[in-house]
């Protein structure tokens, strides 16, 4: 059972919206509350998952990163060459890792330095990233030759997969950075009031960059856990994360203009994101479908979350 | 006279042609609340400003507890324990009471994790002292009043270590009974040795707590009243309003 006394006012609404996606997809299809399902939508959830607390955070703090996306296909496609031309798995992910952080640190350093909005840097970078993997590519699959990452990363256990267990960890180390740590306490101020935050002694900058970095270096280990599952990229992958991932927050209860938010919520938006997305599967949708479902839960959310927020 | 706490002397500052501050010298004493005064464009904020660090005067000295002081930033100011209570106030409005008294500066337990519980067992104790005690520490900023907010961020000056403590309007956008709730508050803390700088338009208000009146016109003082000798705050406004020279004022 979920532990209620963790959730504010603002994850109710996530949380409802949760249970009464399940109880739709339930009556719709017999083959959703099943075992089986749950897991499918584990390892979904786990990968959007990491990626949307890595989002949220940085939401939360006041920017945006429409980066994502790049940097899981990139990161995605990073390791499977680096193991192709002999790296040790180990050494390789942690290579990735530190591009990821990198590219993160370069959102950051131009937002902060240019006064440029986020949603813009992010934005191009974005289409940079995209555009060399599509040229590094030739625009084909890339497949992953390794074995101990898909171990690490996506083994099945009993019915489930260690993604699950990654997603959860992350979960847990964000939730105690977030609200509990003296760095939480700048995050919100910083999204919050920058100039109260500024005027209380917040180095805003590094916060704000340290964010970015949180932000590009899950969509880093999101990539990883994608090829640890499917030992195959193609360099479309990931084109929707961005939304997908920015959903999923909002969902949760973040606000666009910072300083609102929560961990749990994330995580709980990105169950949303994952249930929707197998549900649609088995009650026999179009693919297609998903991505207009997600929209429409997303309105909803976001009317239900600001009704809330007039209580909270 | 005591030693005062403030003295400073001389002080001048322009802004490209514009001299906001003419050769102003004033001194606020341990334990007093010093009304500052004048028109609108007198040299108010910019002399608070330098009292705080933010500017840095053309011309002029600072003497703070007897040492000549030389504020290059507001970090400075405040570690000497000169603080000052902005009218936007510098709260974060989404966060509860508790985080935003520490805000900056946070208790520590080991890896960097906050102090929750002696956060708010610390803000508890310090919202009995202002007054509010309906309030709970983890109440959203966001909900309390104009007076209230105005209180914790005075508070949280006085909380960390603020010796004077200088506050721009205070009671401008505030109801007459948040207005009365912040003067009352001021005065517990002139009982309890701190001193205020209290700029404001509204004599009226001033006029209840404040023990000495420093009035500006243009970039110069025209005028350093004790309240002792002011009868009436309407004798304030008439000097302001250039009716009544100063030097008519007896005492
Ligand atoms: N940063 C600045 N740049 C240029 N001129 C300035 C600046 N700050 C203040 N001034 C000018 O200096 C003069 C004094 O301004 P100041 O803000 O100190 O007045 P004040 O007494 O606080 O007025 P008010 O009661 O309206 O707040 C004004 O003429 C103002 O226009
Ligand atoms: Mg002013």
């Amino acid at each position: 059972m979920l532990p209620f006394f963790l959730l504010r006012y603002r994850e109710f609404g996530v949380l409802i919206s949760v249970l009464a996606i399940a109880g739709a997809f339930s009556a719709l299809s017999p083959r959703f509350a099943t075992l089986d399902t749950a897991s499918s939508v584990l390892t979904i959830t786990a990968e959007v998952g990491v990626v949307t607390i890595g989002v949220a955070f940085l939401m939360i703090a006041g920017e945006f990163d429409l980066s994502v996306g790049s940097v899981f296909a990139v990161s995605g496609t990073l390791l499977a060459y680096l193991v192709a031309m002999g790296v040790p798995e180990y050494a390789a992910a942690a290579l990735v890792l530190s591009a990821a952080a990198a590219i993160g640190l370069a959102n950051g350093l131009i937002t902060i330095r240019t006064g440029i909005p986020s949603f813009i840097v992010t934005l191009g970078m974005a289409l940079f990233l995209r555009g060399l993997l599509y040229a590094a590519t030739g625009g084909f699959p890339v497949s992953y030759k390794g074995e101990v990452l898909p171990v690490v990363f996506a083994e099945r256990v009993g019915d489930f997969r260690v993604s699950g267990i990654w997603f959860l960890a992350v979960a847990i180390l964000f939730y105690f950075l977030l609200h509990r740590s003296v760095f939480g306490n700048w995050v919100y101020a910083t999204g919050g009031n920058r100039h109260a935050a500024k005027a209380m002694g917040v180095e805003i900058e590094r916060v704000k960059l340290v964010a970015f970095m949180l932000s590009a270096l899950m969509a880093g280990l999101g990539g990883i856990m994608y090829v640890s599952r499917f030992k195959i990229v193609e360099p479309v992958v990931g084109l929707d994360l961005p939304l997908e991932a920015i959903a999923a927050a909002v969902i949760g209860g973040c606000s666009l203009m910072g300083g609102i938010g929560s961990i749990i919520g994330a995580a709980l938006g990105a169950a949303l994101v994952g249930m929707t997305r197998v549900g649609l599967v088995l009650v026999g949708a179009p693919a297609y479908w998903y991505i207009t479902f997600i929209g429409i839960i997303l309105i909803i959310a976001a009317i239900i979350n600001t009704r809330l927020s007039r209580y909270a | 006279m005591p030693e005062p706490l403030l003295y400073a002397k001389d002080i001048h500052k322009s802004f490209g042609p514009v001299a906001a501050l003419r050769g102003v010298t004033m001194a606020v004493g341990r334990g007093e609340v010093v009304g500052l005064l004048g028109d609108n464009g007198a040299g108010k904020s910019t002399l608070a400003k330098i009292l705080v660090g933010l500017y840095r005067p053309d011309r002029g000295e600072l003497y703070f507890e007897g040492r000549r002081v030389n504020f290059r930033s507001p970090r400075d100011a405040r570690m000497h324990g000169i603080e000052i209570v902005y009218q936007d106030l510098a709260l974060v409005e989404d966060l509860p009471i508790y985080r935003n008294l520490f805000l900056g500066r946070e208790p520590r337990r080991a890896l960097g994790m906050l102090d929750i519980e002696a956060m708010k067992r610390e803000a508890e104790k310090l919202l009995r002292e202002i007054g509010i005690n309906v309030r709970r520490p983890d109440d959203i900023v966001r909900r309390l009043s104009g007076g209230e907010r105005q209180a914790i961020a005075i508070a949280r000056a006085v909380k960390f270590g603020a010796k004077l403590v200088i506050l721009d309007e205070p009671t401008a956008a505030l109801s007459v009974k948040e207005t009365e709730f912040v003067l009352d508050y001021i005065g517990r803390l002139r009982d309890r040795g701190i001193s205020v700088i209290f700029i404001t338009h509204n004599i009226f208000h001033v006029y209840a707590v404040a023990d000495r009146f420093v009035i500006l016109e243009h970039g110069s003082k025209i005028a350093d009243l004790e309240k002792r000798c002011v009868e009436r705050p309407e004798t304030i406004v008439d000097i302001i309003a250039q009716r009544l020279r100063p030097d008519q004022v007896g005492c």
